[in-house]
């Protein structure tokens, strides 16, 4: 690790002022969601930072959670990839291909400590099969990258929990890194969950940025999502919810509530049941999110979603809180940040429970 | 059809909008009679909050333009403007792509990225005193 440069003397060597990294360390803290306060923290960090190696392992997914990083903005993809860390190995940005790529990640292995980025799933079917790279499964390919690293990053909902490939009835076997870790399949590691299909861009460089800035695993919650980004519902955050508190529905989609902007929830909006950070971070530089477009939120960065009923029907809301969650619907606040509760709360029962509030159906 | 005008799409403004701006308001008076007071700064992340669509703008217009406005070229350009209530300085900050990183609202008598650093200015030192001492070109 040693012959790496630090961050401040790459950023040194390439000209760059003092002020200039000021203003790229309050970024850094933005982008973080740390207060402004701990910018000069950061640049402190950062000027002792090594640049760490980075192996980014693309399984069974569709590339949309690349596509979605190398749209981040915040810092830029460039200045991320080229200053803050050494991408030894990515097999749709990396330049070289073939028997040179996989030498590089071969090569990138042999040194411990590095970081491994996975986005997919990982099929376990018929010996893993279904999904292979240069002649080698994916879960060979995992077993082998996290011998020798520190943590690993879960990219998307895919990689985190099984997402799409592993929606059913799931004809690849196709499982989480956290769950591979779980059966002992793989070796067991740290592990970071970025879930969202795909995650939202600034979020991915975010939750590297803190790992890589401060050298340890942020906060993380049951799910092992950081809380920065995850710790609040899209339904707590998002800027529709004093309609929601007083009971303003849009009922279809081109009605008069739906045109004046009110709660999409009946039309079956999933924030309440969602932890992400669109309703701040929004997508596309900020400009908004799908709620601020008129569609409700599909829960993409939760477990199964894919699998948890359809997007157009109302929440379903377990046996046990079912009216508590019917009287939200026509209460006020108290009530609705009750409801909110309960969701976080029995986030496994609502799973399994599945019995609809006593909303209409609406996609009859 | 230009741009978003053409649709016939009204937003309502939410019961209680602007209660966001309005805590704002409330946290900049803080930290005012707080710079005054002990010459702590503050700073306010503008990305960290749930806005309501409007409230950047509401907000902007009430705290108005004041008379002082630096633009700062480093990895993209910064702009720092004071507002119509001196100390409170708007400060957005864009990459090379004429992006918007991160914008801040900031109370202090004269942002930080607007000052010369400590090492910076030490280069220059350097720099200028090997330049009059003949050993550069």
């Amino acid at each position: 690790m040693s012959r790496r440069p630090t961050v401040a003397e790459q950023l040194a060597r390439q000209g760059v002022s003092r002020r200039a990294f000021l203003k790229f360390c309050a970024a850094a803290a933005s982008l973080m969601a740390l207060p402004p306060s701990m910018a000069p923290a950061i640049a402190e960090a950062l000027g002792k930072l090594r640049r760490p190696s980075v192996i980014w392992l693309s399984f069974q997914e569709c590339t949309g959670c690349t596509e979605s990083l190398t749209r981040s903005h915040t810092p830029t993809v460039e200045s991320l990839i080229f200053d803050m860390i050494s991408l030894d190995y990515h097999h749709t940005l990396q330049a070289a291909a073939g028997t040179a790529a996989e030498q590089a990640r071969e090569d990138a292995m042999k040194e411990a400590g590095y970081l491994v980025l996975v986005d997919g799933s990982i099929p376990t079917r018929d010996g893993g099969i279904y999904s292979t790279i240069a002649g080698v499964t994916n879960l060979q390919m995992l077993k082998d990258a996290l011998a020798n690293a520190a943590a690993v990053v879960s990219i998307g909902t895919c990689a985190a929990y099984g997402g799409i490939p592993k929606a059913d009835p799931n004809p690849t076997g196709a499982k989480s890194v956290q769950a591979l870790m779980d059966e002992g399949l793989v070796p067991r590691k740290p592990v970071i969950n970025v879930p969202g299909c795909p995650p939202i861009p600034t979020v991915i460089t975010g939750v590297l940025a803190h790992y890589l800035t401060f050298g340890e695993i942020p906060e993380l919650d049951s799910l092992g999502r950081p809380t920065m980004f995850y710790g609040d519902s899209i339904h707590d955050r998002c800027y529709r919810r004093p309609f929601y508190d007083q009971g303003m529905f849009a009922k279809t989609f081109d009605d008069e509530g739906a045109r004046k902007g009110w709660c999409l929830f009946e039309l079956g909006c999933k924030g309440p049941t969602t932890h992400n950070a669109c309703a701040t971070t929004k997508w596309n530089n900020g400009t908004s999110f799908p709620i601020e477009s008129g569609h409700g939120c599909i829960g993409c960065s939760e477990p199964d979603f894919w699998d948890a009923g359809s997007f157009y029907t109302a929440l379903s809301a377990p046996a046990d809180p079912l009216t508590l969650a019917t009287s939200a619907t026509v209460a006020g606040a108290a009530i609705g940040v009750g409801m909110s509760f309960v969701n976080r709360a029995k986030k496994g029962a609502a799973k399994s429970g599945h019995e609809t509030a006593t909303l209409k159906d609406l996609e009859k | 059809m230009s741009g978003l005008e053409g649709i016939p799409i009204h937003i309502q403004t939410a019961p209680h909008a602007g209660a966001n701006a309005q805590a704002i308001l409330a946290e900049l008076e803080t930290a005012l009679q707080a710079l005054l007071d002990t010459g702590k700064e503050h700073s306010i992340d503008l990305r960290s909050l749930p806005l309501l669509p409007g409230e950047l703008d509401y907000l902007q217009h009430t705290l108005g333009t004041g008379e002082v406005r630096v633009e700062i070229d480093a990895l993209g350009k910064s702009d720092v403007r004071e507002t119509a209530y001196r100390g409170v300085w708007w400060v957005a900050h864009y990459n090379t792509l004429d992006e918007v990183m991160a914008e801040f609202i900031e109370v202090s008598f004269c942002p930080d990225i607007v000052r010369a650093q400590r090492d910076d200015v030490r280069e220059s030192l350097d720099a200028l005193s090997a330049r009059l001492a003949g050993n550069e070109e």
